[in-house]
């Protein structure tokens, strides 16, 4: 697998000094819990590869396992840097479990593992995806009369009718996109599977990249039409 | 060894429970009496009265004694100010600062009420292993629940309270949990759960998934302001309005305790009397539908943050005193669309659940586990007033989030930081929890340090903050000052001020024992004689003369309770309880056989 073919890091185990793989929790050699490393991502820790695709009951799973292993519960007893180290790995694992848990997260966090950050949702905001040009145009144009007539004292009721109109094709240019998504998670799934070059796989980040950035694109907008039916 | 416990810390009653041969047991005093009102009274002489005597001397010495004090936990003077007009204790302290109870000359911080009302506990529990024969009967450790909807200054005045008792508190861990805990719903069950729970004071709803023995929280929500005083309050009102506002301390607290009794006739009544008045149960619905309303959308939104449907729950359980209102149960029921569970008592499941979570604690038990929540967004204050969120609601506790900063100004080594909590965008709309100031920052030009500030949520809820320099590696040094809370200096001179005082006087002791005997005495007696079939007991039954000798007893053992003769307390108590035992025993053979037949009471 292609995570695998760098050679596995190592951390040192504070306690007796002696080494232990960068995914291991526990000290091979002393059995003492592991100070957490700098080094590993949330993949490793929970034991899964790079993969975009994960079965919700096998993560919950992993993340029941692990949490009975070092839980702050199990480690009152222990010696300061023991309950340190269990405090930090837990909150690693909680870290890690809510970010892979929703797939958006999930791919965000992928993205910036592998060097192509989506950037902040400002920055998304500031820049219309050539995709959806005319979608936001049409949308803005539209929210620019509502907020004519609502100045004019067109009843509510009205306006909201239009607005739920005006969400219809921001709404399907959502859902287009999430089987888009998933499209390129099966893609991205397939290429760590038969070790495809990185020219390849970095092909497939940057598409991933560009519909994340369309995806809170059109959510901003999504909320922006929530906001005008709260008014 | 010592001894571990479990403390429910409510807003109405306090409990204590450990776990026996596997099992969660409440302690009880020797009456068979398991809840201590969480009520502290300061006498003139400076004797503190924790419990049923504070309780008492409400109705005689008001001003001196302070409830719901979990009310005040980790509140400043400003968020207060609206309710005290009703208490008869004094609130005060400085604008900005924490609270100051006023009780006679002195003044407590509500940690220091809590922490008399946590000692009467340890107390309690030293006292029962006592007289089980332990060898070692001390109790220095303890597991103590909050509401789920606690925020940080809450959890930390409640961790402190703890520490001034001389408690090491092993964990602070949510109500609605705990209860999850009691109910054993654990590895043989798989499935989703929702634990309304409804107390004194604040009302929480949790949503949890139970599997392999793991109790994962989903969701939580709630509000630390919403209980049963807020029912006693408009029921209060209502008297008011009906004999006036200008009342002594005193007989607001008459009116406050016919409340309430009007409140417990309802939940098995249809009506009852309040203020020499008709009042029935439906009159009372209406009144405090509003508030039971209040509950309702908490549950829903926890609903939509767990990504549930009402229908996919499994179990609904209630907690807390308030679930025996018949309104809330049928309300409750009707939002998840499933008769909740109750067979467990709502006032003892929490410190229950407590006790467990203190076994697993010292003795290293993994056959359960608690993943809880942290039930607010943590954030900093952000150009422009606004929260800039770091951790979000409802993530798993422990959990971490960082943030780095930077200077503004060339050469600038300090930068000030403004933690909060909650989920308005605005800082104003927020709980503010510190300040701090980021010292040591080497000198550079604007924009260059980069320092990395961690916040550090723990397995209590508690919020740590540490902050590192990244270009040099610097740790920096943080002075955390709580914005309504104690600091380490203030909780160490309590703990050692209580130590003084601690030697709450044996025969003190002894004598509030003896009083609470002779109170559960009081009350039985007077509650059979309230009762619909009185009438007619006393008119085919008890032999002549017998009403009036009972009634004498009655006013004998009332005029002596409030003295401090112990052995006449013990005597007259012993009199009523002579002069009630035929009265005992024909209103039992009456229910017993009522039962039987199924027949009315008062037609036997």
């Amino acid at each position: 697998m292609a995570s695998q073919t760098s050679a596995q890091p190592l951390q040192v185990c504070r306690d007796c000094g002696g080494g232990a793989p960068v995914d291991a929790h526990f000290c091979p050699q002393c059995t003492k819990i592991l100070t957490i490393s700098r080094h590993g991502d949330y993949f490793r820790f929970l034991g899964l590869p790079r993969k975009l695709h994960i079965s919700a009951s096998d993560l919950d799973q992993r993340f029941r396992g692990l949490s009975r292993q070092f839980h702050p519960d199990y480690f009152v007893n222990a010696t300061p840097a023991e309950r340190r180290a269990s405090l930090e790995r837990s909150s690693y694992l909680n870290d890690a479990y809510r970010t892979l848990k929703q797939p958006i997260t999930r791919v965000e966090y992928l993205l910036r593992l592998e060097g192509l950050a989506a950037g902040s949702p400002e920055e998304a905001s500031k820049q219309v995806p050539a995709d959806l040009l005319e979608e936001v145009f049409a949308l803005n144009e539209e929210l620019d009369e509502i907020r004519d007539l609502r100045a004019s004292g067109t009843p509510a009721d009205q306006l909201k009718t239009r607005l739920e109109t005006a969400r219809v094709p921001i709404e399907e240019k959502r859902a287009s996109h999430e089987a888009q998504l998933d499209e390129l998670f099966a893609k991205w799934d397939a290429l760590l599977d038969s070790d495809a070059p990185d020219a390849e796989r970095r092909r497939v980040l940057e598409s991933l990249r560009d519909r994340v950035l369309e995806r809170n694109y059109i959510n901003n907008l999504l909320a922006g039409i929530e906001r005008e039916m709260s008014l | 060894m010592s001894k571990v416990v479990g403390i429910d810390l409510g807003t109405t009653n306090s409990l204590v429970a450990y776990v026996k041969d596997g099992a969660p047991v409440v302690i009880r005093d020797r009456s068979g009496d398991a809840l201590v009102p969480s009520v502290v009274s300061a006498a003139e002489d400076g004797t503190i009265y924790v419990g049923r005597e504070a309780q008492r001397r409400l109705l005689t010495d008001a001003a001196r004694t302070v409830y719901s004090v979990k009310r005040f936990m980790g509140k400043g003077l400003d968020d207060v100010s609206g309710e005290a007009s009703l208490l008869p204790f004094r609130v005060g302290g400085d604008a900005g600062g924490v609270v100051r109870i006023g009780l006679g000359a002195r003044e407590f911080t509500p940690p220091e009420v809590s922490a008399f009302i946590l000692r009467d506990l340890k107390h309690r529990a030293e006292a029962f292993f006592a007289e089980q024969g332990e060898i070692d009967n001390e109790v220095d450790r303890a597991v103590i629940t909050v509401p789920a909807y606690f925020n940080d200054a809450q959890r930390t005045a409640t961790r402190d309270a703890g520490r001034i008792a001389g408690l090491d508190v092993m964990r602070i861990i949510n109500e609605p949990t705990a209860a999850s805990l009691a109910y054993g719903l654990d590895k043989r069950h798989t499935g989703l759960i929702a634990v309304y729970d409804l107390g004194g004071g604040t009302f929480d709803i949790s949503i949890l998934r139970v599997e392999d023995g793991v109790f994962q929280v989903l969701s939580t929500g709630g509000d630390t302001h919403l209980g049963g005083d807020d029912i006693d309050l408009l029921l209060m009102h209502k008297v008011l309005a009906e004999v006036g506002w200008a009342q002594s301390a005193e007989r607001v607290q008459e009116i406050r305790k016919a409340a309430i009794q009007a409140k417990w006739d309802l939940s098995d009544r249809e009506e009852t009397r309040l203020n020499g008045m008709r009042f029935t149960r439906a009159d009372f619905e209406t009144l405090i539908r509003p508030i039971v309303d209040r509950t309702l959308e908490p549950c829903r939104q926890a609903l939509k943050d767990a990504g549930l449907d009402a229908s996919q729950i499994d179990e609904v359980v209630l907690v807390g005193g308030s679930t025996r209102i018949p309104l809330v149960r049928r309300l409750v029921g009707e939002l998840f669309g499933r008769t909740p569970h109750s067979e467990l008592n709502p006032d003892e499941v929490v410190a229950l659940g407590a006790a467990v979570q203190a076994d697993i604690l010292s003795t290293g038990n993994r056959d359960m586990l608690l993943l809880d929540v942290t039930p607010l967004s943590l954030g900093i204050e952000t150009m422009g007033g606004v929260m800039s969120k770091i951790i979000m609601r409802n993530s798993t506790i422990p959990a971490t989030g960082s943030e780095v900063f930077t200077t503004a100004a060339d050469n600038q080594t300090a930068v000030d930081i403004h933690v909060l909590q909650g989920e308005r965008e605005l800082v104003t709309d927020n709980r503010s929890l510190a300040r701090f100031r980021l010292r040591g920052i080497p000198p550079m030009p604007a924009g260059l340090a980069r320092v990395q500030v961690q916040f550090q949520i723990d397995a209590n809820g508690i919020l740590s903050v540490t902050a590192r320099e990244l270009r040099t590696d610097i740790e920096q040094t943080i002075e955390v000052k709580p914005s309504y809370g104690l600091t380490d200096d203030e909780v160490e001179r309590m703990l050692l001020d209580s130590f003084e005082h601690a030697e709450a006087d044996f025969a003190a002791r002894l004598l509030i024992e003896e009083r609470n005997e002779a109170e559960s005495v009081i009350q039985a007696t007077e509650k059979t004689m309230r009762s619909p079939e009185f009438a007619v007991i006393a008119m085919k039954d008890l032999a002549p003369g017998e009403q009036q000798h009972i009634e004498a007893a009655l006013e004998e053992l009332k005029a002596v309770i409030g003295k401090d003769d112990r052995d006449v307390i013990h005597e007259k108590t012993h009199a009523l309880n002579e002069a009630t035992k035929h009265l005992a025993e024909v209103a039992m053979n009456r229910s017993v056989q009522a039962a039987l037949s199924g027949r009315n009471v008062n037609d036997v």
